[in-house]
């Protein structure tokens, strides 16, 4: 992959080949990247490490007995315990496998929207000039102000009266309507940062609205499309409250409501289950996370337009 | 004319709108906007506007849910003037949201910028460096943080090294905010992968340049990144701040819903939310709500207003 | 830049997956609602049962429902779980959309909410049998004459002790027929210091409310009168967070900020549950929870200070409550559920203690021999109060906006363990606080 930055090696032998600099400042530039580069590697590994401590923490916790948990606070289990998994696994009403996967057919609406929907209003609120533009896009950021508490109780009469509570209809329904205005905000913000000139030039050539965004904008915006997608996917999926209201029956329920039908606050809980069933829930939004970085990445370095 | 000077004079023209004839050229944009827009105003109408005006019509109402509610007037509000715990609910927000959204931006953009430096293993650390935000809400961290920061956590036991006994952190109505900072902080993740995608959007060509006039890299930080980087800077920090205020799950987890000790986490939503659901007060809940849209409105304009001063567009 | 039609037919096909999806999900929907509402004319009546619980009552309970549809084919009870956390939240919005299961498990702290608001149906007008069942346990759900709800099982609020923690710290056990409050507090600090502080005496109580109402009732006071007003007098109140103040003073318990931190940690991060208490109070019924985290066994004390005033404090409480909405579409069928919840040993052998000993009496005395040790303890500690005549009478079912005690009760405690509140003012300041909350 390019660098797009200039690193200390780079400015070390640009200085040299001016043949001004002295052979001394040479090898002292690469010194200095060398530690440099060494040093920063401890920082990231030391702030990984920190960062990472709580993962750890939960995987160790997954494999001890449910009464170990709160007596050592070690990383590594006393007792290795395994059954946490095939406990966790099978004492809900139904495998967890069939909660992860309304918790992904709930992902895959929400996704689909998103993508579609919030990208195609963004492109309106940052390309088009209409009349009360801005009028519009400050009523879209009022929706986002408004706390989901207060909302939830009138949209929960709504989707009763429509005979859509315990489906995944009241999940998925408001992203396909682009309702998400965090995300139609973000594409506004990064549609803006492309430059003016190459839809000029498609325009130049004929292009209407509907192909400078899906031909100019969508592949320019590589990066924004995958964070929508992954912000979406990793929200969606550890969403929960609105899910709770929204879904009651045990063959609808989402991962996160099934996580906590392993706590009761008032008779004991199962942690030892309930860690090990987060570990489970917690690998598909990171292999996503891991697969679907790559694209947050391929700005327009790699997409060819220099 | 080099890319930094190039730049300098971009920005400069940015306060008149665009060019003239690129105007002009989008005078007739009404139609392709209202298809453009035709999902996003379809749930506006549905989904979204009912919920909104039902919440602002129920905050002029005494409604517990479980009966039909009763006109009040302006009641609500009055009773909100007088109610000890949203001053205190106001206070900790503020607190945490003038404390924490910049410490975490700042963090975010740091690591985003070291981390789009083409290390070695890149893909790696920035998976660990997001995974922290992958369970930001979940019931493991309340027991994780009381592990960390309770009296014999593992921040007591590091302090006790230099004999300093620590206080329980998360339990003391002096300290317990500071840790849901620290958490928020912690979970910078979302804001830095934003910033990161915004980074790559910048054209090599301006580094390139500015390489050969020979600008320092705190110099191309400042000049390219930086103006480049604006709006998404801009948005983080819009969103940050709307967010901060609706601030929830993390004070929600950590106090056990209490927004105790002493009502030293109360964050006004969680307050809101204990009106409204434990509490039976939902026209009460939604008065509160409106007030805080009021208070983040009026935020969220001056933010616009000042980003006139400091953000960059390409457009 | 040429347009490239397999791009174009990529969108297309993209809003065709967007559609049928969509049309897809509404298909989803509509089989659901069916299922649901149980109107649709056929001969199988659908019912919706909410309770709270985690994973093993949610395995339990499914047991249940399926010896419950096996005797009744003509009815399917649709489970709606939810854990504590979450349920009253959840089932007032579910009221707010005019949607609450036929049959609700309630609690006091709503119990009268529910009522008051006519949600809920007058149980003695419908065929549930309570002839097998205490008439001073009814007593606890009923209402302005009315029956709103049956106690599923019930449970007293008392001193869970360590035999280990006081043998340990070599302090006799305290003999629970005659102890003061003064014993108590003694008795804690010596637990303290004779184990060089390793355990602590007791775990601060006054987080929550149950032995404020215990102290209350010792002192010829109720925390709330029959008629919906606070019984409890200020001193009271004061009295009973001075003994927090002074216990932490004298190390009997942990300081505040260790205070608050067990408390937040629940049944199972609590001191007896972590081997770090001599005592601790809890509901009977959480004893087995308890001996679990522990990994030994715990005891029950009575209630300290039944000497020290007029009468005794202890009082019975119900676990949890069954009611039926009064908007069922299916009372006839919701009551049945009710009464086989209650009344058939099948549910009783599978509830066991989970819900609370059982109210109904022969269900009672035929599960004693099939209880694990804690239980057995419990179900001996109950009865042995009620023989005893320690509990002499049902506590008034305290009125509308009562839930809200608690949280008040935990608020103040804080400021008076952190020394920011004198005992006397936060009295005060709960009075006023709860008298707030109940709309006096």
């Amino acid at each position: 992959m390019a660098t797009p930055t200039l690193t200390p090696t780079d400015l070390g032998t640009r200085i040299s080949t001016l043949a001004e600099a002295a052979p001394e400042k040479h090898r002292r530039g690469l010194w200095r990247s060398r530690t440099t580069s060494v040093l920063r590697h401890t920082v990231v590994i030391i702030a990984c490490l920190l960062m990472i401590y709580p993962l750890l923490w939960m995987l160790g916790s997954s494999f001890k007995p449910t009464e170990e948990i709160f007596r050592d606070l070690s990383i590594v289990p006393r007792h290795w315990d395994f059954s946490n998994y095939s406990t966790g696994w099978n004492s809900l009403t139904y495998q967890f496998g069939k909660y992860m996967l309304n918790s992904a057919a709930i992902v895959m609406g929400c996704l689909l929207g998103n993508l579609v929907s919030c990208s195609m209003a963004a492109y309106a609120f940052a390309r088009l000039q209409f009349r009360g533009r801005r009028i519009w896009f400050a009523v879209m950021l009022v929706t986002i102000m408004l706390p989901i508490h207060v909302i939830i109780v009138p949209r929960y009469v709504m989707f009763q009266h429509l005979g859509w509570v315990n489906t995944f209809l009241p999940l998925i329904v408001p992203s396909l309507l682009a309702t998400d205005a965090f995300f139609i905000f973000l594409m506004v913000q990064f549609f803006r940062g492309i430059p003016m000139e190459l839809e000029e030039a498609a325009r130049l050539d004929g292009c209407g609205h509907a192909r400078i965004f899906l031909q100019v904008m969508l592949p320019l915006s590589v990066p924004a499309l995958a964070t929508t997608a992954i912000f979406t996917f990793i929200w969606t999926w550890n969403d929960f409250f609105s899910q709770l209201v929204f879904l009651t029956s045990d063959d609808v329920k989402s991962a996160p409501l099934a996580l906590r039908m392993f706590l009761d606050s008032s008779s004991g809980s199962s942690w030892g289950p309930m860690f090990a069933m987060s570990v489970v829930t917690i690998i598909p939004i990171f292999l996503i996370f891991l697969f679907g970085q790559k694209y947050l990445v391929r700005g327009i370095a790699t997409t060819g337009i220099k | 004319m080099s890319a930094i000077t190039e730049l300098r004079s971009m920005k400069r023209k940015r306060g008149t709108p665009a060019t003239k004839t690129s105007t002009n050229l989008r005078r007739s944009d009404g139609k392709a906007a209202a298809v453009f827009l035709a999902p996003w105003f379809l749930g506006l109408v549905t989904v979204t506007l009912f919920p909104l005006v039902a919440s602002l019509y129920l905050s002029f109402t005494k409604y517990d849910l479980l009966s039909s509610p009763q006109w009040v007037g302006f009641q609500n509000f009055v009773d909100l003037f007088h109610d000890e715990r949203i001053w205190q609910s106001l206070k900790v927000t503020m607190l945490y949201v003038v404390t924490s959204v910049p410490l975490q931006l700042g963090v975010a953009l740091l690591v985003a910028v070291l981390l789009n430096q083409g290390m070695k293993g890149l893909a790696f650390y920035r998976s660990v460096i997001y995974l922290p935000s992958l369970m930001g809400g979940s019931v493991a961290i309340a027991i994780l943080w009381r592990e960390i920061f309770g009296e014999e956590g593992l921040l007591n036991k590091f302090l006790a090294l230099f004999g300093i006994h620590g206080t329980g952190w998360v339990s003391n109505p002096d300290t317990a905010l500071w840790t849901i900072v620290l958490l928020h902080v912690w979970t910078f993740g979302s804001p830095m992968i934003i910033f990161l995608a915004g980074l790559r959007q910048i054209p090599d060509m301006y580094y390139e340049a500015s390489q050969l006039d020979g600008a320092s890299r705190w110099r191309q930080f400042r000049s390219i990144t930086l103006p480049l980087l604006s709006p998404i800077i801009f948005f983080n920090l819009v969103m940050q701040v709307i967010t901060a205020f609706q601030a929830f799950t993390q004070a929600y987890v950590v106090s056990g819903g209490t927004g105790g000790p002493s009502d030293s986490t109360l964050f006004y939503t969680l307050y809101l939310y204990q009106e409204g659901f434990s509490n039976l007060h939902m026209g009460y809940a939604s008065a509160m709500a409106w007030v805080l849209v009021l208070i983040i409105l009026a935020l969220t304009g001056l933010n616009f207003w000042l980003s006139k001063f400091w953000v960059f567009y390409g457009d | 830049m040429s347009i490239s039609t397999s791009r174009r037919a990529r969108s297309v096909g993209l809003l065709t997956v967007l559609a049928l999806a969509a049309t897809g999900l509404a298909g989803c929907a509509a089989t659901h609602d069916n299922g649901s509402s149980g109107g649709g004319g056929g001969d199988k009546v659908t019912i919706k049962f909410a309770w709270w619980g985690s994973d093993s009552r949610v395995e339990s309970t499914q047991k249940i429902i399926d010896a419950f549809e096996a005797s009744h084919s003509n009815i399917h009870v649709e489970p709606v779980s939810m854990t504590w956390d979450d349920y009253f939240e959840k089932l007032n919005v579910m009221a707010a959309g005019d949607d609450m299961p036929d049959v609700v498990t309630q609690d006091d702290r709503y119990l009268t909410e529910y009522a008051s608001r006519g949600l809920l149906a007058d149980l003695a007008s419908t065929d549930v049998d309570t002839s097998k069942i205490d008439q001073s346990v009814l007593d606890v759900g009923t209402i302005d004459g009315k029956l709103y709800g049956i106690a599923s099982g019930i449970n007293v609020h008392a001193v869970v002790a360590d035999p280990e923690a006081f043998k340990a710290a070599d302090v006799a056990m305290p003999d629970d027929t005659t102890w003061t409050w003064d014993d108590y507090s003694r008795i804690a600090a010596e637990v303290t210091k004779k184990s060089g502080g390793k355990v602590y005496g007791v775990q601060n109580y006054s987080f929550i409310e149950p032995v404020l109402e215990v102290y209350a009732r010792q002192h010829g006071e109720e925390m709330f009168t029959p008629d919906g007003k606070i019984g409890v007098s200020q001193d009271t109140v004061a009295s009973w967070f001075q003994r927090s103040v002074d216990q932490i003073k004298s190390k009997a318990e942990p300081s505040a900020s260790k205070a608050t931190e067990v408390q937040g940690a629940g049944v199972d991060g609590s001191l007896p549950a972590t081997g770090k208490g001599a005592m601790a109070w809890f509901w009977s019924n959480q004893l087995s929870a308890l001996e679990k985290d522990s990994g030994h066994s715990l005891t029950l004390l009575r209630a300290p200070g039944d000497h020290d005033f007029s009468r005794t404090g202890e009082y019975i409480r119900a676990a949890m409550y069954y009611s039926v909405s009064a908007k069922s579409k299916h009372p006839k069928e919701a009551a049945e559920l009710v009464d086989f919840m209650l009344n058939s040993q099948e549910a009783g052998d599978i509830n066991l203690t989970d819900r609370g000993l059982p109210s109904n009496l022969d269900v009672r005395t035929a599960i004693l021999p099939k209880l694990g040790d804690a239980d057995k303890t419990s179900a001996k500690f109950i009865e042995d109060l009620t023989n005893d005549k320690v509990v002499v009478d049902s506590k008034p079912v305290p009125p509308k906006g009562s839930g809200e005690v608690s949280d008040i009760t935990g608020r103040i405690n804080s400021d008076v363990i952190f020394g920011k509140k004198s005992p006397q003012d936060a009295a005060k300041a709960w009075i006023d606080q709860v008298n707030k909350a109940i709309g006096q």
